[in-house]
């Protein structure tokens, strides 16, 4: 057994203009790897795990960078480090959720030169899949950590399909509860893709976390002004609080009047392979106020449809506890 | 492959230099042929004029390679240390443009045109230790040593972005260094001396 | 406190500032003319046997230098690590290494080499391997046994129901190989008003220095130059010319800084000495590189625990008896011995009237385990501080008091055959600690705000803290230079030179006038201690305080000789040896230096004491002549335990909800005597409070028990401590007492300074949840979560190596 942590033959393109990353993207497709920040890119070829002829290096492109103000609400460009968005004045100022869960990424290193897209297309944290194991994950036909002895307590409990790898985007919760857009991009043009939609489980596609397609490039994400303003709440455990993955998140937007709960969108990281919402919190909420009593009310319907493994059934109360804290007031 | 793509296009800054291209034992053998190989098939050259501690540097550099390869194996730079090459303990922290970097995660060729500091350019030009330094010796910070330039070098990242940082607020710009002798206290005093502040 | 120039006074230690300026060199920082790299192939199998190693696909490959595999090396006896093995037993274990002109060369080699090795059984949990049919770690048995009446492997089973009644928290039935005890147990229950009794597991985990333990050699002259990450110096010679085969005179070694060891590196492993062979094979300079994956595989791991614990406490607080049974993981090497080493910390730290401790060493295919940082103490430490709580409890005592009441003082006696201690002042800690810490208001203090509880939580941590009989030596030269020749490795504690300044305080002289010399066996050291241990202090103060003696003697000699009268008429000044009754008949040192080497004999080191070891010899053999020589060995009076202790206190707001917890206040009290080198002392209490915390709730080995794969290879997965997962304040102190036993009073500190921490860590946890015990380390986010939702634990009752 080798271990290598030296950067193996790979070829380097820095384009300056979208339209030559586009090219270059279709023209290695699958050989291709599109690199933002590169922290979950370097990993992966020092280990030899991943074998792409050329990475390709979006830093160059001026268009990608920066947060912009829309016509309905916010666009952020894909290889926006985490750290601008983290100093972001109006991401600040009207979607605070995003910010939050941004500087709870990893270290501050990373967050320096992580990107947005980076951080939402980030792959899973299962030690047996980081481990190089041709598990359902790599294109094998098995799964170690589902197994009578696997050691899961970081694996998922709802959703899982063969794979029972989690979500690991502090991001993608706050995207998906802020109704994001994801603007993918390829040769053949733009197409829009709802965050809901963007990640995808085991189900769908085993070897992939997004619905990415090979020579596209996700280039922006539009937050709509819907949940601009709204109440926020952003908590993520895990075992250190630098560096390590959520054992579980949640990521929160409410509409709120006089203490009242209209609309909300919930969502936690770290129990499925996607952002997991909470959709029956969500509806029970209506109408009720924020407050302990709502809290224990809605508390139980977290964890409802809970599947969990030999060692990650703590997450089911942990769940509870974060959603009765999201909505306590 | 569009035949218009000029090599310029994909290139956004080549500082010129007329110094040697830096080499050294234990660089990849293919490196002896041609550099300028990559950059006539579209990829980035090889051969590239680097910004470390205010003196241009020429090198050449592979296109995958890692600046904190560059630094310790081609530029003789071994302050800067490798404790995980993973970006999971901070010891080859640097900056670039005043922003602190893993360097084992970060690609030599994403530096180019940028500046970069090691903790080899924190001393003055006449010797005198920068702040940070003589603030971790007064607090003898330091235990076995191996984390010390990365912890420095986050320290100086974030005297430039903060100079009168509160101690949480240093205690989190320093939490991308680990240090297994487990010498945070003293780190922060030393921070916060070097601050001007009380430790 | 006392009027010495230099001891208890701190001062720049000479190597700090190339650790500021990125100067320092380390292991991997050497480069020699011609050098090649040397990469490992290590085992994918937790246990297994090479039956083919096909190296055909590298045949004309560029760039390839050499392979070396077991054949090449010396082969070792069962358990012992060999450097390179065809029998694997853990995942990770080296099995050839590749050396090439660039490690990506040698990279791509090791991609192509392919090993066959057949599967053989493997655990990965004693309690697996106990049990009847269960597998065995090694072929030769499942329990390696060290003992004064001989060593040897054993097989060792118990039935289905021991194994399940000791997962249920009974006193274990099952066979055991090791016992000691003393008083008279049965009484000391019958005596009791309250007992306490609980399973335990506390769970290995690695080492993690943050250097990984690259080594470079190469050969010149027949002596092997090797340049290596070691915690010791003088100290790894003898094993590193074993490792080597070749004489001690024929070993150089070089280790300027070591980034970490923690005890991992305290003598010459296996893998340092690779690169020498690996030289000698090819005829070029090797460097291998470890990796952080290789160095969680090679770089050691804490032993871990499964146990039970029985203690009688009567009405008073006193502990009567206490009876303690641990199952301990020791890799698959045989290394550790914790166990017992926890027994004597019970009845060192808590003077019991009587103990009996029964172990049982059990091999598993995980890392190889060794020594960390307070071995088998730590552990049972963080039982003992919950167990201390509950007891006083239940006698309604508080929680100080009862610590208080069993205190080790200069009157106990320690061990199984009751041996005194040279001195020990845990009440005194105590009591210092609790005026620090405030332990009168906050245990008054309201618990619950919210989800958040406050808890607090007393620690005491204990290692013994010196040796003795290592040499000292220094040489005055005629500038009136002072040459401190240090043999101490230099790990980052400042011991290397701290204790050097022992000389200083006798010769008198300015610390400006003193060089240390160190760094390379080849820099003429005496043979001194390892850095480990806690030793260095009080061992090697005194090394340099019986050579500084013997070099006044003999300025003071030459003083009469060259000045008249007899050596007792002359004291010194810190620059002259002066005639105490006619001040100005004197010599300097530099001048009483430049006698000596006219004089020769024992002035110059032309002659040396018999009694000094062979390391010495060298060295005085090569200066000789070039100063005057100050060397003897240390044979002052020594007798008796020597304890470092240390408490902790702590204050921690545990978020019910989350299972995180926030410690608020830290104050640890360090008891080790007269203190040379308060901010070495200091910065020991914060690195040891800082490990405690990661002990307590973050480190631990994970393997999956079906195919042996360990989980955490990589800084993420190992869970060290963090800047935020640590106090933005710690607060250190020290009692500061002399020990009768050493010139200056000092001992050492290093390693009580983590137990008191994770002690006091599980005892505020405890405290926090009303009392309750986990019983186990690390208390990780899930098993508070769980507890306070009242489910069941994920893990089986006694189960270790787990998430």
């Amino acid at each position: 057994m080798a271990s290598y942590d030296v950067m193996p033959d790979v070829q380097l393109y820095q384009p300056a203009e979208m339209d030559d990353a586009l090219e270059l993207a279709d023209r290695f497709g699958r050989d291709g790897w599109i690199l933002g920040g590169g922290q979950d890119t370097y990993g992966w070829l020092k280990d030899r795990a991943k074998h792409p002829k050329a990475m390709i290096d979006l830093n160059g492109i001026e268009a990608l960078r920066g947060v912009r103000k829309s016509d309905d609400g916010i666009e952020i460009g894909a290889v926006t480090t985490l750290r601008e968005i983290i100093r972001n004045e109006t991401v600040n100022a009207e979607y605070e959720l995003l910010a939050l869960a941004a500087g709870r990424v990893a270290s501050p290193q990373i967050r320096n030169v992580g990107t947005l897209g980076g951080n939402l297309s980030q792959d899973a944290r299962c030690w047996y899949y980081r481990r190089g194991l041709a598990c359902y994950r790599a294109g094998g036909n098995i799964c170690y950590a589902d197994s009578p002895q696997g050691m899961n307590r970081e694996h998922a409990v709802f959703g899982a399909s063969r794979c029972v790898a989690v979500s690991p985007s502090d991001t993608a919760i706050a995207m998906v509860a802020l109704d994001a857009t994801m603007v993918v991009q390829s040769v053949d043009g733009e197409r829009l893709v709802p965050a809901e939609r963007f990640f995808v489980g085991p189900a769908t596609h085993i070897t992939k976390m997004t619905s990415m397609r090979p020579g596209e490039i996700l280039t922006a994400v539009r937050i709509p002004s819907t949940w601009a303003g709204a109440r926020f709440y952003f908590e993520k455990v895990a075992d250190r609080d630098v560096w390590d993955f959520a054992l579980v998140s949640i990521a929160a937007a409410m509409q709120v009047d006089n203490g009242t709960i209209g609309d909300s969108r919930i969502v936690c990281g770290g129990v499925a392979c996607t952002p997991h919402r909470l959709r029956d919190a969500e509806k029970a909420l209506a109408g009720k106020s924020l407050s302990d009593e709502t809290a224990e009310f809605v508390a139980p319907l977290a964890s409802r449809g809970a599947k969990p493994l030999n060692y990650n059934h703590f997450k089911l109360p942990l769940l509870e506890n974060l959603l009765r804290r999201a909505v306590r007031g | 492959m569009n035949p218009n793509l000029s090599r310029r296009r994909f290139i956004k800054a080549v500082i010129a230099s007329g110094a040697a291209a830096a080499t050294h034992a234990g660089m990849p053998s293919a490196l002896a042929a041609g550099a300028a190989d990559d950059a006539t098939k579209g990829g980035v050259e090889r051969l590239m004029s680097l910004n470390i501690n205010g003196k241009i540097r020429r090198v050449d550099v592979l296109p995958q390679e890692t600046l904190a390869y560059t630094l310790r194996y081609k530029l003789g730079l071994t302050g800067t240390k490798i404790g995980c090459n993973r970006g999971e303990c901070g010891a080859c922290t640097v900056l670039v443009d005043d922003i602190p970097n893993y360097s084992c995660s970060t690609l030599t060729h994403s530096v180019r045109s940028r500046g970069v500091l090691t903790v080899e350019g924190l001393q003055a030009p006449d010797g005198t230790l920068h702040p940070v330094q003589q603030a971790f010796i007064d607090e003898l910070a330091p235990q076995c040593g191996f984390c010390t330039p990365g912890q420095a070098m986050a320290a100086v990242g974030l005297l430039k972005d903060n100079p009168n940082p509160t101690r949480e607020q240093a205690r989190q710009a320093l939490s991308g260094n680990l240090c297994r002798c487990g010498a945070y206290d003293n780190y922060l005093n030393g921070v916060m001396r070097a601050a001007g502040g009380k430790a | 406190m006392s009027n010495y120039k230099h001891i208890g006074k701190d001062f720049v230690p000479p190597d700090i500032t190339g650790k500021v300026t990125g100067k320092a060199r380390y292991a991997e920082d050497f480069r020699a003319d011609g050098m090649v790299f040397a990469r490992l192939y290590t085992s994918p199998m937790a246990h297994g046997r090479v039956t083919n190693i096909d190296t055909s696909a590298l045949d004309g490959m560029e760039g390839i230098v050499g392979i070396l595999t077991a054949d090449d090396v010396p082969a070792v006896e069962a358990p012992n690590a060999a450097i390179l093995t065809n029998t694997p037993v853990y995942i990770g274990d080296p099995i050839l290494a590749v050396a090439a002109e660039d490690e990506k060369t040698a990279e791509d080699a090791l991609a192509r080499i392919r090993v066959h090795i057949e599967p053989m059984p493997f655990t990965v949990d004693p309690l697996d391997s106990l049990i009847e049919g269960g597998p065995n770690a090694r072929e030769e048995g499942n329990v390696f046994s060290r003992s004064s009446e001989g060593s040897g492997f054993r097989t060792v089973k118990w039935t289905p129901q021991q194994i399940a009644d000791f997962r249920a928290g009974k006193e274990p039935t099952g066979e055991w190989v090791n016992e000691w005890r003393y008083g008279d147990l049965e009484k000391g229950f019958a005596d009791a008003a309250v007992v306490v009794e609980e399973p335990f597991v506390t769970t290995g985990y690695a080492h993690m220095s943050m250097e990984p333990r690259t080594a470079m050699a190469y050969w010149d002259n027949g002596r092997c130059y090797v340049y290596g990450s070691a915690q010791s110096q003088s100290f790894w010679i003898p094993g590193l010319a074993r490792l080597l085969g070749v004489e001690q005179k024929d070993v150089v070694l070089i280790s300027e800084h070591t980034g970490g060891g923690f005890g991992s590196k305290i003598g010459a492993y296996p893998i340092a000495a690779l690169p020498g062979w690996f030289s000698k094979k090819i005829g070029r300079p090797v460097q291998l590189r470890i990796t952080r994956e290789q160095e969680y595989y090679i770089g050691s791991a804490r032993v871990g625990f499964q146990g039970w614990i029985k203690m009688g406490f009567a009405a008073s607080g006193k502990i009567t008896a206490a009876d303690i049974f641990i199952v301990e993981d020791i890799g698959p090497n045989a290394t550790g011995g914790d166990a017992s080493s926890a027994g004597g910390a019970v009845s060192l730290v808590y003077d019991p009237e009587s103990l009996r401790f029964r172990g049982l060493p059990v091999l598993t295919n995980t890392t190889p385990r060794g020594a960390q940082r307070g071995p088998g103490q730590n552990q049972i430490a963080a039982v003992m501080a919950p167990l201390m709580d509950k007891a006083a409890r239940q006698l309604d005592i508080d929680r100080l008091e009862i610590r208080k009441i069993n205190a080790v003082n200069n009157d106990s006696t320690v061990y199984e055959n009751q041996e005194p201690v040279t001195s020990a002042y845990m009440k005194e800690a105590l009591d210092k600690g609790a005026e620090m810490f405030d332990w009168a208001t906050k245990r008054n203090k309201p618990k619950t705000n919210g989800s958040k509880v406050i808890g607090i939580g007393i620690g005491q941590g204990y290692h013994s803290a010196g040796t003795k009989g290592f040499d000292g030596l220094l040489r005055i030269t005629p500038d009136g230079k002072i040459h401190l020749h240090s043999g101490v490795g230099n790990l980052g504690t400042y011991s290397y030179a701290s204790t050097t300044r022992a000389a200083a305080e006798v010769l008198k002289c300015d610390w400006e006038d003193c060089v240390i010399e160190r760094g390379s066996t080849d820099a003429n050291l005496p043979w001194s201690s390892y850095q480990a241990g806690s030793v260095s202090i009080f061992a090697h103060t005194r090394t340099n305080y019986v050579a500084a003696l013997d070099a006044v003697q003999k300025m003071k000699q030459i003083a009469a000789e060259s000045l008249g009268g007899n050596a007792s008429d002359y004291d010194i000044d810190g620059k002259n040896v002066f005639n105490v009754k006619n001040p100005r008949q004197s010599i300097s040192y530099g001048g009483a230096a430049a006698r000596a080497i006219q004089l020769g004999g024992s002035y110059s080191g032309a002659v040396y004491p018999d009694d000094i070891h062979e390391i010495t010899k060298r060295s005085v053999e090569r200066l000789a002549g070039s100063g005057l020589i100050g060397v003897a060995k240390d044979n002052l009076e020594q007798n008796g335990v020597i304890p470092g202790l240390a408490c902790a206190f702590v204050e921690i707001e545990l978020d019910l909800e989350t299972g995180k917890y926030d410690i608020l206040d830290y104050v640890g009290i360090a008891e080790c005597g007269t203190v040379v080198h308060p901010q070495g002392v200091e910065a020991q209490m914060k690195g040891g409070a800082v490990w405690g915390m990661g002990m307590a709730s973050l480190e631990r080995h994970v393997y999956d028990p079906h195919n042996g794969l360990p989980a955490n290879v990589g800084y993420y997965q190992c869970g060290i401590p963090t800047y935020l997962d640590t106090p933005l304040h710690i607060r250190t102190a020290a009692v500061d007492l002399p020990d009768p036993q050493n010139p200056f009073g000092a001992r050492g500190i290093g390693e009580p300074a983590m137990g008191c921490s994770v002690a006091a860590v599980t005892s505020a946890i405890s405290d926090a949840l009303d009392g309750h015990v986990f019983g186990r380390t690390p208390i990780s986010r899930d098993m508070i979560i769980n507890h306070v939702a009242e489910r069941e634990q994920s893990f089986k009752p006694l189960q270790t190596n787990n998430f």
